[in-house]
């Protein structure tokens, strides 16, 4: 059964650094959120103040109902799975399993049932007599989760749970993981600092950076509407040019970016005469021999500067006037355009966004 | 949702049927402070109330207190017979210092490059002569070396002398013992360091075309040094502490400073002076301590896994090395060749050169005891080498003798029960001093090995006196008291190396998935430490079981320990009993090793971090 998580004006101070900022957040029960920022960033020490293993400074974190920041870790009822696993060594597969029910005094018999129900919903049912020890790391993985969801938690915990696997192990405890959640709706707190890992498994993401929430957001609307241009940047690739704001004209505002070209872009709260930094990400821009293309709002010429093949793409960094652009063009059969060619890059107002 | 366990309950309800008290000590253990003060309460007490207090009341007793006159020291350095032991001393320390590293020192270097199972063998070879007591080996070489011994019957026999050398009773024979005594446990510190040393930094050296010898004095070596120097200052502070190993194999002349204070304590009675002999002892051992300290960190001597982020003072103590190094260059160049000339017909077999050596030092180490095995199946009832005819005699005595017996389950007892506290008191201590944030960390583990750095004598005199104020002296208590404080350090120095390298998010991992404190301790944090656990609790027993001196200050008119009518019957006559005696408990020892190599061999296959199927 999941419940929901709320996190109210969280702070935490080590010292003089400020690690966690005025966190607000609420995860609704069987929601899947990730805490996605660079490394530092304070990811851990949220976990920790959820987990109880750290006491925030400042704020209140409810589980359901009820607050927990003075409820000890082992009464929270809360399931992690540790980034090196965290199995105990000198218990088999069984016994790791068993042992958030051991401590509670669940019998016997129940127990027995709910380990082999766990085991068998990380398909590592025939390796409970097995020691950690013997296990690759893709098994020890799963068998901290069912030890983490052995008992029916509240909510699930997950430190950088994918860190340790190689990639190909990695693609599929994605799968997996997310399978579990589904099956048993559980609450989850995923954190991570892999974009990809993000992007394919949460509802939704917390973005962090400098202890700050800087957007929370499903994929989508993360990937292409970012509000700031921390989050632009650090979820996937993107053009950031500076501009400023001439005109507004029904929530659309007219731009000068750089120093004279003029595009029309949507606005993120902006008024007139600010500046700012229009947001375009590489696919969204079409690439042309220069002067075939006019009827598109935003047109800049330039010069290629770089071409890349991909395989399946080519990126162009473009360079038009002071500012780089980069493209990233779907390979079709078209001709490519060679280092020095005069090219004309364009955008849909729709598929740009000034930020501060 | 198909639900694995619908219940939720599981999580909550558990919590409310915790009656109010556990809740109350799991409230209690959670505040960190508190935590640390109750696991330091222990050993903090032992060694302040027992070590420190006692310490100075003979150190203040030394200078008849207010009075504070110096004349007790003064006569210590006027006397002529004074000043001759204490010279006696350092020559002996120096002596057995030295031999014991020239001669440890292949042997941790091969220990270094041999693979596990031999590595192992060897080990348990120098492991059994460790754990047998001063007292037993002592009694082998009063054996070997006396009249009737087989050094002197082999060399009447081969006709290189006539009249047996007089061997016993003399400085050679005081070195011999000594070195027999100390020799393991030079190697094993020596090891302990020098096992950290990569030996492919001799090979790079070799690759860029340094000569073996060459790669060896200028890169191994000079790596290995302060393992060797902090091994050369624990042999020195050993041996100018000790009393066992003089006094029954030295001559009259053989005196060392040891035996002075305990004649003065015991025989003349002289209070005064025999604080002052041992405040001059404690404070050599300190002094050399000080010194010892500018070179290398301190706990490097008895705890080599101990030293981490010292980088600063290692660098410190190289500079001091290099420049040493640098001064002799020239003369170091040309050693350097002859010795290149003369060991290259060897050094490319180098290995089997170092073999042959180890297992003649082996051989060293083992034969005391295997002579008193032999000679426990004497038919002859008098001590003579070799045994005359095979009889178990002795062993039938040694079944039959009720005042052996009695001696060896006083002594068994003893060193249980200060076994259990030692145990106890080290592992809180070793919890606290790993764990504590505290700023003086490194100086309070230091502290908690005091008890290693005071020469025992000096800690059984101060104890002495302490406990016959408190009216301790003479009971169970005061003398576990005494085991249990030279023994605590041991556990320390164990539990706080496997503490270390305990990985804490086992228990993080346990508390969140719902075990209070004291739960996480009893299923994950001790069962983890198992191993570590029983070797400190056998060497705590053991450092018992193998006490003298202390035992012979503080047992009044209880059942004499084993090693305390050991070193009566030896006084008065050497006979093959205490052979059978001794034999028995060399029995003992190796079977309490081995199985605790087992079970630690044991317990490590199954937690090794190896992955595989
Ligand atoms: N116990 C502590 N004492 C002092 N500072 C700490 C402590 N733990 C973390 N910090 C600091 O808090 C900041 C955030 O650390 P945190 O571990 O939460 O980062 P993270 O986002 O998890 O990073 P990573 O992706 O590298 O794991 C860092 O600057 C770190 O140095
Ligand atoms: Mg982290």
């Amino acid at each position: 059964m999941s419940t929901s998580l709320e996190m109210k004006k969280i702070q935490k101070w080590y010292g003089g650094l400020h690690v966690v900022r005025d966190f607000d957040l609420n995860v609704d029960p069987g929601e899947f959120v990730t805490f996605l920022g660079p490394s530092g960033s304070g990811k851990t020490t949220a976990l920790k103040m959820i987990a109880g293993f750290e006491q925030p400074s400042g704020g209140d974190i409810m589980l359901g109902s009820r607050s927990i920041v003075d409820v000890p870790p082992y009464e929270r009822g809360i399931g992690m799975v540790f980034q090196n696993y965290a199995l105990f060594p000198h218990m088999t597969v069984a016994e790791n399993v068993a042992f958030p029910l051991k401590v509670r005094n669940v019998a016997k018999a129940e127990t027995e049932q709910k380990v082999r129900r766990a085991l068998e919903l990380v398909k590592m049912g025939e390796y409970r007599d097995r020691f950690p020890n013997q296990l690759s790391g893709g098994q020890q993985q799963r068998i901290a989760l069912a030890r983490a969801i052995v008992f029916d938690p509240s909510l699930l915990l997950m430190d950088e749970p994918l860190g340790a696997l190689d990639r190909n192990l990695r693609e599929h405890m994605k799968i997996e993981i997310m399978r579990i959640q589904k099956e048993l709706n559980m609450t989850v707190v995923f954190v991570t600092h892999d974009q990809d890992e993000a992007l394919v498994m949460s509802d939704r993401i917390a973005v962090i950076n400098e202890g700050r929430l800087v957007q929370v957001a499903d994929s989508n609307n993360l990937y292409y509407n970012p509000t700031n241009r921390f989050v632009a940047s650090f979820v996937g690739e993107s053009n950031l040019l500076p501009c400023r704001v001439d005109r507004i004209d029904s929530g659309a505002g007219k731009v000068t970016i750089g120093d004279h070209a003029s595009g029309v872009s949507r606005l993120n709260g902006q008024a007139r005469g600010d500046s700012g930094w229009l947001f375009v990400r590489p696919e969204h821009i079409d690439i042309w021999p220069q002067g075939a293309v006019t009827d598109v709002e935003n047109v800049l010429s330039g010069v290629v500067e770089s071409a890349l093949f991909l395989g399946e793409l080519t990126r162009y960094v473009v360079r038009c006037g002071n500012e780089s652009i980069t493209v990233k063009q779907q390979n079709r059969g078209q001709t490519r355009f060679a280092n020095g060619t005069p090219v004309s890059v364009s955008w849909n107002m729709g598929n740009s966004t000034v930020l501060n | 949702m198909t639900t694995l366990l619908a219940k939720r309950k599981v999580a909550g309800a558990a919590v409310g049927n915790v009656p109010r008290s556990k809740n109350l000590l799991s409230g209690l253990l959670a505040r960190r402070w508190i935590r640390g003060t109750i696991i330091a309460t222990p050993i903090l007490v032992l060694l302040v109330g027992f070590l420190v207090i006692p310490l100075s009341i003979i150190i203040w007793g030394s200078v008849e207190g207010s009075k504070l006159t110096f004349s007790h020291y003064v006569r210590i350095f006027s006397d002529e017979t004074n000043l001759s032991v204490m010279l006696q001393t350092l020559k002996v320390g120096f002596a057995v210092t030295l031999l014991s590293l020239l001669v440890a020192y292949p042997v941790a270097y091969l220990l270094t490059q041999i693979e596990s199972r031999a590595l192992s063998i060897v080990t348990l070879f120098i492991l059994v002569p460790l754990f047998t007591a001063f007292l037993i080996r002592t009694y082998a070489w009063m054996i070997i070396l006396g009249r009737q011994g087989p050094i002197n019957n082999t060399l009447i026999w081969l006709g290189i002398i006539d009249e047996p050398l007089p061997l016993l009773n003399t400085t050679f024979g005081v070195i011999v013992g000594m070195v027999h005594v100390l020799l393991p446990m030079a190697i094993f510190t020596m090891y302990s360091s020098m096992v950290r040393i990569d030996h492919n930094a001799a090979r790079a050296a070799q690759i860029l075309g340094a000569k073996p010898v060459q790669a060896f004095f200028r890169v191994y070596l000079p790596l290995s040094l302060p393992g060797v120097f902090s091994a050369g200052v624990l042999m020195f502070i050993i041996s100018i502490g000790f009393y066992i190993t003089p006094a029954l194999l030295g001559g009259p002349r053989d005196a060392m400073i040891t035996q002075l204070i305990v004649t003065q304590l015991t025989t003349l009675l002289n209070f005064e002076m025999s604080f002052a002999s041992a405040f001059v002892l404690l404070l050599v051992t300190l002094l050399i301590l000080f010194f010892a300290s500018l070179f290398i960190p301190l706990e490097m001597i008895w705890s080599s896994s101990t030293v981490e982020n010292t980088n600063r003072a290692a660098r410190s103590k190289s500079q001091l090395f290099s420049n040493a190094k640098q001064a002799m260059h020239p003369a170091l160049t040309a050693v350097e060749h002859l010795i290149h000339l003369i060991t290259k017909p060897f050094l490319t077999r180098n290995a089997r050169w170092l073999w042959a050596y180890t297992i003649l030092v082996l051989l060293f180490l083992t034969a005391p005891l295997i002579v008193i095995f032999m000679l426990s199946f004497s038919s002859s009832s008098f001590v003579v080498f070799p045994p005359p005819g095979i009889s178990l005699q002795w062993w039938e005595k040694l079944l039959h003798a009720s005042d052996w017996h009695e001696s060896f389950l006083f002594s068994v007892k003893l060193g249980a029960v200060s076994a259990i506290f030692a145990t106890i008191i080290g592992t809180m201590g070793a919890f606290w001093l790993v764990r504590t944030t505290l700023p003086i960390k490194r100086a309070l583990f230091l502290f908690s090995l005091s008890p290693l750095m005071v020469p025992v004598i000096v800690i059984a005199t101060a104890l002495y006196m302490f406990e016959a104020r408190i009216h301790l002296l003479g009971s169970f208590a005061g003398l576990v008291i005494g085991h249990v404080l030279l023994s605590v350090p041991y556990v320390v120095v164990i539990m706080a190396a496997a503490l270390r390298s305990f990985d804490q998010s086992l228990e993080t991992a346990a508390a969140i998935h719902g075990a209070r404190p004291m739960q996480v301790l009893r299923l994950v944090t001790l069962p983890l430490l198992k191993p570590a656990l029983l070797t400190a609790a056998l060497l705590a027993f053991l450092t018992s079981f193998d006490e003298l001196l202390i035992t012979m200050f503080m047992i009044g008119r209880q059942t004499l320990t084993l090693p305390f009518k050991f070193w009566n019957d030896i006084k008065y006559e050497l006979n093959p009993l205490l052979s059978a005696a001794s034999a028995f408990i060399v029995l003992l020892v190796t079977a309490a090793i081995l199985t605790t190599l087992w079970i630690k061999v044991r317990h490590d296959r199954r937690t090794s971090a190896s992955i595989g199927q």
